[in-house]
């Protein structure tokens, strides 16, 4: 694969969010406004594009994979410990408003399945610069996926579009010249559930359809 | 040497490595959280009364409780005109800890939650409600939300910590 299908494969083709359906968890629970979704997109770049390089560059030095192979597993999630460990701590120290809205779910990277999903099924057998690659594409494609999550809910449960601090983008007059007021559910944790299942449901629909186009089209060329 | 043994010792390696790594870190950022925690609680205390007028004093304590309280006293006297509490109880998810702002009349000027763990959507959101408290020595007022029995219990229990206390440390107690 180039370095560009490696890059983009995470943003639609195999994005980790709507295809995998990896790392709900998180996404579900964080979705409540665009800027804990970017901030938590942030936390999962850093974390997923050092963990797959260092994941990578263990394994494919022969000698030390053929020791670390039996235990593989404690060895991935020690290092991503620690990557999300130190994300924690320099959060904390320098975002602290992000840190106190994002709360528990940073700590929760570590058992992202995505992160754990991209080491055992990508990094451990690819070279570190494709590894660390499809680590940024992954998490570009998740923060993608998290964001439109996240605005979705946000607008419908809120009227608002929270992007980062103070910049809010106040849709409420829209709400108004309908008639209607927000639906407050949708920024509920049960309101994420219904999101992300009209979302995926959306995404589906439009992937058959052209599935259906392409095979079609396929049976007409060949008459 | 077998080869189990040698991966354990490869993962125990990488154990000391990664442990080095986060002090090396956590060195470097424990200084800056501590000090953004202190300018964010000197803020709060801002909002309850307005720092100049007064003497402050600030006490720590080893409870689980109470950790710190704040002494207002007049200027250049001993007379104590207010005592800021910070204490801590039970949640749903963990302590939730509270500053609980005390005039010398036992009416209480004001509170605010400083940390919590409670469910987002839920316990997370009934922690900057309006309790209706207004003295120490009367909690029954207190307005508890159903469906987050947990989290108002643990509010319940800092007023009710402050309470038990606050008669003693205007009379000068001031003790764990």
């Amino acid at each position: 694969m180039t370095n560009r299908e490696n890059l983009f494969k995470g943003f639609v083709k195999e994005n980790p969010l709507f295809v995998s359906v990896l790392g709900m968890c998180p996404s579900l629970a964080v979705s409540t406004s665009l800027e804990n979704g970017l901030g938590m997109g942030l936390g999962v770049f850093f974390v997923l594009t050092l963990s797959n390089l260092i994941i990578s560059l263990i394994m494919s030095n022969e000698k030390l994979a053929a020791l670390v192979k039996p235990v593989r597993i404690p060895v991935y999630i020690v290092v991503i410990a620690t990557l999300v460990t130190i994300v924690e701590m320099l959060m904390h120290a320098f975002i602290p408003d992000l840190y106190k809205s994002l709360g528990v779910f940073i700590p929760l990277i570590v058992v992202n399945c995505i992160i754990l999903g991209r080491a055992e099924a990508f990094a451990s057998s690819n070279t570190p610069k494709d590894a660390a690659l499809d680590g940024m594409g992954m998490a570009l494609g998740f923060t993608g996926a998290i964001a439109i999550i996240a605005i979705f809910r946000e607008f419908l449960g809120a009227g608002t579009i929270t992007v980062w601090g103070n910049l809010v983008i106040n849709l409420t007059g829209l709400f108004d010249f309908i008639g209607i007021t927000p639906i407050g559910i949708f920024v509920q944790p049960a309101g994420a559930f219904l999101s992300f299942g009209l979302i995926l449901g959306t995404i589906t629909a439009i992937g058959n359809k052209n599935a259906a186009k392409k095979l079609a089209k396929e049976a007409l060329a060949n008459g | 040497m077998n080869s189990g043994l040698k991966s354990g010792l490869v993962l125990l390696v990488l154990g000391i490595i990664c442990g080095t790594l986060l002090a090396v870190v956590n060195s470097l950022t424990a200084e800056t959280i501590a000090n953004n925690e202190l300018i964010e609680k000197n803020a709060v205390l801002e909002e309850f009364y307005n720092l100049n007028n007064y003497d402050l004093e600030e006490k720590t304590f080893e409870s689980d409780e109470v950790s710190t309280i704040y002494v207002l006293k007049e200027k250049g006297t001993d007379n104590i005109n207010a005592i800021i509490y910070q204490v801590a109880a039970t949640g749903y998810n963990g302590p939730i800890t509270m500053l609980i702002a005390v005039n010398s009349d036992y009416s209480i000027e004001g509170y605010t939650v400083l940390t919590h763990s409670e469910d987002p959507g839920f316990g997370a959101d009934i922690v900057e409600k309006d309790f209706l408290i207004e003295s120490v020595t009367d909690l029954d007022p207190f307005d508890s939300v159903a469906g987050v029995t947990y989290t108002s219990n643990g509010i319940l229990g800092c007023f009710e910590i402050v309470a038990a206390r606050a008669g003693q440390d205007f009379g000068g107690g001031l003790d764990d």
